[in-house]
């Protein structure tokens, strides 16, 4: 029988909930700001690792095609002096694009249709794997699948019954090892091998002939010295032999790269001389005999000392021929960035794999700072609540429902997660930043990752957001269900 | 003694009046460390209407626990405590929210007045969990800090007060929904003499002009001389019910000690 009108408590606004959390954290400032590092110390770690590992895969991937471009010379001076082993040119084929020049040259000279050439490579990559599978795998287990053979050996080799058995039973008791293709296709394989062979071996006979046809025009010169005029009559020559040398992008880049090596050649001969090796020593302030060429590289970075040089090695009567101080300052920068280039090739091989570049290990550590920061923000709570208890009972006989105390406190731990994450995002991206230039190198600048850099601030300032509201959900709860007699209680 | 009245509490004249706590066989056990404490063994009791009645007893009379039963903090273990003929075990959590917001007015012994707050804030709150808008709840706020005469420190911090004043500010709070019930939990425990009788000279004006109705336990004797009526609790139980009138004489008496 009830007399009065007792109806359902209505809920606070979002907004007076807000200002009365709000208000409770600027009052608890110290307290608060304990907590803010936690987090921020947390997400920085989070953004440190994500800026650097998104960096290095992003240098990572700008080297490779640098450096690529960079040996455009050895492939071509390698290609031209020797037809190469049916290995190689297996994976070469494998590797490359349909529609690439190597492709082209390829068919060419195997004098295959399009359709023999897919199946071709089709094969190659098929093969590639095979290799692929039995170079990953250590000694005692090779030599109990295949015995000694590598190569195309091994292909012969499967082709035995007997050894295909052994090759089967071996595999069927190493356990921890998986052969990811299954045997009819390997047998399609094994089947197909001599006819690969034999393509193969065309390929490698016309290339024979046209480095021969080469050989021919080279009169004395060295291929190098010729390649440095391969954007002219030499890279007609080329072609005419028969391979694909592309006269607009491939010979230009070619020829340049032949004069710099030769040139750069020139130059490390040059120190032999007495006046340019005195020269050096005299400004390393050191014995002559202590000269090394990384230091006439280095001085070499400057104008005054070039010009210098330059004409200590006419002095010494070499051929300084297309030389001039600016063409030593840009050999010795090119060297420069030659050096950057190797080492942020080093400095990367680890990166690209797994969630955003990560890897397993890194993956695993941030999973650990986050439940520790996690914990951390846990105890600031419930320390909070603990000492919040007569506030909040106080609140429940003022009329506050659970939702609202629950409530106010996952919002409280919310505010501070987005003020700690914000300030750690920042200190984790130029802490990343700043060393990942470090290891790097200006040079590199163009390829840090803005984008994915300010996407993953964003992603770290949301999960520290996150995670400070669902660690702050158990002390919330606890408040929440705190008695309103509470209050009463005398301190 | 002879006048005490029996421990129904109801008096002939007071039968008429509207009862607004009522209490049926109030019972409450605690179990601590497996041992069975009883709080209370069975209380019965009416409050009217615009009565003042003042609560004694030794600490661990059961007074507090008394005080969470009819406050709607706590619930009974057996029997029923009826607010307004409401059983307050039938409601649910956010009925019981909206009864301690509209219909009781809690003043503590510590104030627990929010530390963040200013004087406005604290006294607006409860407001505010009722529903009221801000700019109502402004006008009231300031309203209720002039009745407690402290309407120029309504920018002030708890920090900012003296006990007096904070438990001032604290009765304003108490006031803010208009609540039937005032529950006073020692307000002058923490006073001295001088604001100790400032603030219950608010408690008896109060009662007299707005007829709140107020449950004050104290220890204080200055109490007696604004009460209406005078309960005794001793081990959980009622030990006895006096009004004023009779116990004036007591007083003596028991000055006489």
């Amino acid at each position: 029988m009830k007399s009065i009108n007792i109806a359902d408590q209505p809920w606070l606004s979002m907004r007076r909930t807000i200002s009365i959390t709000v208000d409770g954290i600027r009052y608890r400032l110290f307290r608060a700001s304990v907590t803010v590092a936690v987090i921020v110390v947390a997400v920085a770690f989070l953004m440190n690792i994500l800026a650097e590992s998104l960096i290095k895969r992003s240098v990572a991937n700008d080297t490779r095609e640098r450096i690529d471009t960079s040996r455009v010379i050895y492939n071509w001076s390698a290609k031209l002096t020797s037809p190469g082993s049916p290995e190689s040119i297996i994976i070469e084929i494998a590797n490359s694009c349909p529609e690439s020049d190597l492709y082209r040259e390829t068919q060419r000279f195997a004098a295959m249709s399009d359709e023999e050439m897919a199946s071709f490579q089709n094969y190659a990559q098929k093969i590639v794997f095979i290799f692929d599978f039995f170079d990953g795998l250590d000694y005692a287990k090779r030599r109990a699948m295949i015995h000694t053979a590598s190569g195309l050996e091994i292909l012969k080799r499967l082709n035995n019954p007997e050894n295909m058995e052994q090759f089967k039973l071996a595999l069927s008791r190493i356990r921890s090892v998986h052969f990811d293709m299954d045997f009819a296709e390997l047998d399609d394989v094994l089947a197909k091998g001599p006819e690969i062979r034999k393509q193969v071996n065309t390929v490698i006979s016309s290339r024979r002939k046209a480095i021969a046809e080469i050989n021919k025009t080279l009169k004395g010169k060295s291929i190098l010295e010729k390649l440095a005029t391969a954007d002219g009559t030499f890279g007609d020559t080329i072609r005419q032999a028969g391979f694909v040398f592309n006269a607009e992008n491939t010979a230009p880049l070619v020829a340049d790269q032949a004069q710099r090596l030769l040139d750069t050649l020139t130059l490390e001969e040059s120190m032999e001389e007495r006046p340019t090796r005195q020269l050096i020593a005299q400004q390393a302030n050191i014995l002559p005999a202590d000269v090394n060429v990384m230091m006439m590289w280095k001085y070499l970075d400057g104008k005054r000392f070039a010009t210098r040089y330059l004409e200590k090695m006419q002095e010494s009567g070499l051929n300084t021929a297309g030389l001039n101080p600016d063409r030593l300052v840009d050999l010795a920068q090119g060297r420069k960035e030659n050096a950057s280039l190797l080492r942020a090739e080093r400095l990367t091989f680890d990166s690209g794999g797994g969630f955003l570049g990560l890897g397993e290990r890194l993956g695993w550590l941030l999973f650990v700072s986050m439940l520790v920061c996690g914990i951390g923000i846990t105890n600031a709570m419930m320390m909070t609540v603990t000492e919040r208890f007569n506030e909040i009972a106080t609140l429940k006989c003022l009329g506050a429902l659970d939702g609202f105390i629950m409530i106010m406190f996952v919002l409280e731990s919310c505010f501070m997660g987005v003020i700690g994450g914000i300030i750690g995002a920042i200190l984790g991206g130029v802490i990343g930043l700043g060393r990942m230039l470090a290891a790097f190198g200006v040079n590199f600048l163009g390829a840090i990752p803005v984008g994915d850099i300010l996407l993953g601030m964003l992603v770290s300032v949301l999960l520290g957001t996150i995670l400070a509201a669902v660690a702050a959900v158990l002390p919330s709860y606890k408040a929440a269900r705190l008695a309103p007699m509470e209050a009463m209680r005398v301190e | 003694m002879a006048e005490t009245t029996p421990q129904n509490g109801a008096t002939q004249e007071n039968a008429e009046r509207r009862v607004i706590i009522r209490t049926v066989g109030l019972k409450k056990n605690y179990l601590m460390k497996g041992v069975l404490t009883e709080a209370l063994r069975g209380m019965d009791i009416e409050i009217f209407q615009g009565e003042f009645i003042s609560v004694m007893g030794p600490s661990g009379s059961g007074k507090s626990t008394f005080f969470n039963m009819i406050g709607a903090l706590d619930s009974p273990s057996v029997g029923r405590v009826f607010i307004d003929e409401v059983d307050v075990a039938q409601l649910t959590a956010e009925e019981l929210a909206y009864l301690r917001c509209h219909k009781i007015g809690y003043i503590f012994q510590s104030y627990n007045l929010i530390k963040y707050m200013t004087a406005l804030e604290n006294v607006t709150t409860p407001m505010a969990f009722g529903g009221v808008m801000p700019d109502e709840a402004r006008t009231r706020g300031m309203d209720l800090l002039d009745l407690v005469g402290l309407k120029d420190r309504w920018h002030h911090r708890p920090i900012e007060m003296s006990g007096g004043q904070q438990q001032r500010v604290a009765i304003a709070r108490s006031l803010s929904n208009n609540p039937s019930v005032l529950l006073c939990d020692e307000p002058t425990a923490n006073l001295d003499l001088n604001t100790g009788q400032e603030i219950l000279e608010i408690l008896q004006r109060l009662n007299e002009k707005k007829g709140v109705t107020i449950i004050c336990a104290t220890h204080d004797h200055r109490m007696m001389n604004i009460c209406d009526r005078l309960m005794w609790i001793r081990d959980g139980k009622i030990d006895r019910i006096a009004d004023r009138g009779d116990v004036h004489i007591e007083v003596g008496h028991i000055d006489g000690h």
